[in-house]
């Protein structure tokens, strides 16, 4: 991929695109942009007892939105990482991965200032290295979860997931982590995985969330006009919001040696944002996203506005889905997902992120749950197969199937930060 | 290569304004029909190359029921293609506004002027020749020299007059050239009985291509065929169109029922209620009752068609209409197939008046009642099956109806069907009607 012409770009549509292109070339093209901002990163720890034991905590180090709810860092990579050696890695091997992301977390703050991450590995991963995780964490293959999609599954072996309001800070932690560069935040790279892993461009995603920054993608052809000027999703909605996410500790595994750590599934989807925004009225999307109360009582306002630390989806309405399918005629992804709740509680812990991979809208569903199964059966509430021919149909009024168009999926072990260094299915 | 051959339908069964130079397929299409300019009102430059819809005159105020519109649709016909256990119909048009269900109110989708067709496909199963009429997440993705052109898109299950149950959407291209659409079938979820049970379980992918061009846009805009003015709004409904087999469509122009937009209100429902011929089931076993089954075969699309109301077996408790729709209403005797055999099975078969169209997704629920009492309710479900079609049902677990005992049918919400230009007022407001048993059901 070459870089994107700056003219006619936005300064934050041009880092975007930026760090879409990823490599020495979009990093030099990015500090030409945004040169001052090197300085203005926080630096990192040289006391890796100082970061919590749990890749996956994030939450308290980022910021939140003015209702409290935490707000993910604006830009998102996903490196596809395949291992260059089969078989058991080497103590040296394991080594050289620590010492690598050690880099980064002496050289950026732990926040959406500096930088957070996690590294995840694939069931292919224990599979090539000869160490089933049978008897420590249940890690299937991905496989279809709808009648709906033929997706291709995340088969490389590990996947590493930077985020940071950044893009410089992306980016350079990418090229630092390959070798690229020779500084990082003013720390000098000495290690890197190049000897461990390949970087696997075709497969590397990216992406950006925060208010507005949809909209500035209206030049993207199957980006319409109409999405509503602050949205932070394309869908045009605020998500994420406290009350519906699982803590951290419910996305985290409790027992056995990957204890602290958890589970991710990621899966990559096409959305259909010109039927939604174009033929669709706002009270539909409403409707389709959240529930037709929602649109009764006028609970969302443009863009959620209106909701501050829950989607507003009660257990009256969640327990009334089947019902609204048949008296209303359409029932909402919000309260289909939530009919998976166990004990009122939330079961994921969703971080997904919009993206403009391959030139299209798309969204990269990223969410940790303390088991696959979880997902799964979050996954099937969402799909609705009991509500399809009961007043709504197999996609239609049906949430927000109709739009939605999976690609890939993968599953990963993000193991906690001790194991995070290419680990055994089965460390002792 | 995808079979390219095409063939416009054209005129039908209204009175001929067009002749067969609307009809096309032949080049001096853009010619275009000038038989009646006066209703043509903006419907001008027909040599205007940018043009990429017509400007349809509107009805102002058409009924709450099904209603003639100003025109039929022209379009293209391409080949029927075949995929696993179905077989579609592709259709184009010029893009067009067509009516999407939100509850019971309907969302008017307009074109935005840019360069789109209006997509088409009816969907049926390639053995019986029945019309698939549900809704089960289909996908169309579009191709132009190997580059995806906009995100997939699942088109509407919508119904017209005159195609009836089909999938269709406005999809925007870019210029002019050959375009490929790939057809996503998922498998069918909803229950499927008779020789239908375990159909339809594996997901299939059929192909065809189209050109579009200055050609395509001359043809089916002129290709439209505007009713006379004092139709336009009546009560009543254009046939369903006649596919052509073979090459410059076989317009049908030989045989104008004048008086098929004029069915008047309860002409076309003659059905009666002498449900006592109703034990002629094995007579439809083989669907040799269904209109639609006999016509399918080489290059024949067919229709989405019910069964008339007489042809419904066992006990015809009723043929009650609301909101427009006829709601066919039988009590199957406990030995049917379509229960396991040891309670009554009450079916209802709600249908367009006139061309007799299934309505897909609705929910209904049937309240049992006996002397001013209310015996049991039970929810319908959506079922499809080879012989009855589409249709809601459901097993009697907790009652054993009796002569004098009450039905009514309540209609939970209306068919989520997107609604071509006709249909669109119909079938939203839909009260409860009452149905009387009539019939011993033996034990
Ligand atoms: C384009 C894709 C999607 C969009 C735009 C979207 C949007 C939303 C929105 C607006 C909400 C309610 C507000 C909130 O997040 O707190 C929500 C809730 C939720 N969504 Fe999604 N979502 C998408 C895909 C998915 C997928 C693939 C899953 C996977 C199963 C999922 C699972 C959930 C869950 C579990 C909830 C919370 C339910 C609860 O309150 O218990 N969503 N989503």
């Amino acid at each position: 991929m070459s870089l994107p012409d700056r003219t006619g770009l936005s300064r934050r549509e041009y880092l975007r695109a930026v760090v879409a292109v990823g490599g020495a070339s979009a990093l030099g093209a990015c500090l030409a942009e945004d040169g001052e901002t090197e300085d203005a990163v926080p630096g990192g720890t040289d006391d890796p007892e100082s970061l919590p034991s749990r890749q996956h905590a994030w939450n308290d180090a980022l910021s939140t939105d003015d209702d409290g709810n935490v707000q993910l860092p604006e830009h998102h990579v996903l490196v596809a990482l395949s291992l260059v050696d089969d078989g058991e890695p080497t103590d040296e091997a394991r080594e050289t991965v620590e010492t690598s992301l050690r880099t980064l977390e002496r050289a950026y703050e732990w926040s959406n200032e500096g930088l957070v991450f996690t590294v995840g590995y694939t069931p292919a991963y224990f599979e090539r290295i000869g160490s089933p995780t049978a008897e420590t964490v249940e890690l299937p293959e991905p496989t279809a979860l709808t009648v709906r999609e033929d997706p291709e599954p995340d088969d490389f072996d590990a996947l590493l997931h930077l985020a940071s309001d950044h893009a410089e800070v992306v980016l350079r932690a990418e090229e630092a982590l390959f070798g690229e560069v020779e500084e990082v935040n003013g720390v000098a790279v000495e290690t890197d995985l190049s000897t461990v892993f390949e970087r696997l461009d075709d497969r590397r995603r990216t992406g950006f969330i925060g208010p507005g920054l949809p909209a500035e993608h209206t030049d993207t052809s199957g980006v319409p006009e109409e999405i509503p000027e602050d949205a932070p999703f394309f869908m045009g909605f605020r998500s994420g919001f406290r009350a519906n996410q699982a803590t951290e500790d419910r996305a985290t595994i409790t027992e056995g040696p990957f204890a602290g750590g958890t589970t991710q599934h990621v899966s990559s989807m096409d959305l259909q944002l010109e039927t939604w925004f174009k033929q669709d009225s706002h009270r539909q999307r409403v409707s389709k996203m959240f529930s037709p109360e929602h649109v009764d009582e006028d609970l969302v306002g443009d863009i959620g506005e209106k909701l501050s630390t829950s989607s507003g989806v009660t257990d009256e309405r969640i327990e009334a889905t089947e019902e609204d399918a048949r008296t209303r005629g359409v029932v909402g992804h919000a309260q289909k997902a939530a009919r998976a709740r166990e004990d009122g509680q939330p079961l994921l812990l969703r971080r997904d992120f919009n993206t403009v991979d391959g030139d299209r809208p798309g969204v990269h569903f990223l969410s940790l749950q303390r088991e696959i199964e979880e997902f799964v059966r979050v996954r099937n509430a969402m799909t609705g197969a009991d509500l399809a021919g009961n007043g709504v149909g197999g996609v239609q009024n049906n949430g927000i199937l109709q739009y939605i168009f999976v690609n890939r999926r993968g599953n990963y072990l993000l193991p906690p930060r001790p194991l995070r260094a290419l680990p055994s299915g089965d460390p002792a | 290569m995808m079979n390219r051959r095409r063939f416009f339908y054209c005129a039908g069964s209204v009175a001929a304004l067009t002749t067969a130079a609307g009809c096309l397929g032949d080049d001096d299409s853009g010619d275009g029909p000038d038989a009646d300019d006066e209703t043509r009102t903006t419907a001008e430059n027909e040599t205007d190359e940018r043009r990429v819809a017509p400007d349809l005159p509107e009805i102002e105020d058409p009924p709450d029921a099904v209603y003639v519109p100003t025109h039929r649709e022209a379009m293209q016909m391409l080949e029927p293609v075949e995929a696993g256990a179905y077989a579609l119909a592709p259709m184009l048009s010029y893009p067009h506004p067509f009516w999407l269900v939100d509850g019971r109110e309907t969302e008017r989708v307009d074109p935005d002027g840019s360069p789109a067709v209006h997509l088409m496909f009816t969907l049926w199963d390639a053995d019986t020749g029945l019309v698939l009429p549900v809704e089960s997440g289909a996908q169309i993705r579009v191709e132009r020299d190997g580059q995806e052109v906009g995100s997939p898109r699942s088109p509407w299950a919508m119904i017209s007059q005159e195609m009836g149950f089909h999938f269709g959407d406005n999809v925007p291209l870019d210029e002019d050239g050959t375009y490929t659409v790939e057809v996503t079938l998922p498998p069918i979820g909803v229950r499927k009985t008779g020789a239908l049970e375990g159909r339809f379980a594996e997901t299939e992918t059929a192909t065809f291509e189209f050109t579009y061009d200055e050609d395509f846009r001359r043809a089916v805009i002129g290709g439209i065929e505007y009713l006379d003015e004092d139709l336009w709004g009546e009560r009543g409904a254009l046939e369903p169109m006649e596919h052509g087999q073979g090459g410059g469509g076989d317009e049908g122009d030989d045989h104008e029922h004048d008086d098929s937009n004029a069915h008047d209100e309860g002409d076309g429902e003659d059905t009666g209620h002498e449900g006592e011929d109703g034990h002629d089931a094995d007579g439809h076993e083989e669907g040799g009752g269904n209109g639609q089954h006999e016509d399918h075969g080489d290059g024949h699309v067919p229709y989405s068609s019910l069964p008339p109301a007489e042809d419904y077996p066992e006990t015809l408790l009723g043929d009650p209409e609301t909101g427009d729709a006829t709601l066919v209403t039988t009590l199957l005797e406990s030995d049917t197939r379509l229960t396991d055999g040891s309670h009554p099975y009450l079916l209802v078969s709600p249908r367009t008046p006139y061309n007799r169209v299934p309505l897909a997704d609705m929910a209904i629920s049937a309240t049992i009642g006996r002397d001013g009492e209310e015996l049991a309710t039970v929810d319908l479900e959506q079922t499809l099956d080879d012989e009855y079609d589409l249709h809601y049902g459901a097993e009697l677990v907790d009652v054993q109806p009796e002569t004098g005992d009450t039905v009514t049918l309540t209609v939970e919400s209306p068919p989520q069907v997107s609604r071509h230009r006709g249909y669109e007022t119909a079938f939203l407001e839909m009260p409860p009607v009452e149905v009387e048993v009539d019939m011993e059901v033996p034990e």
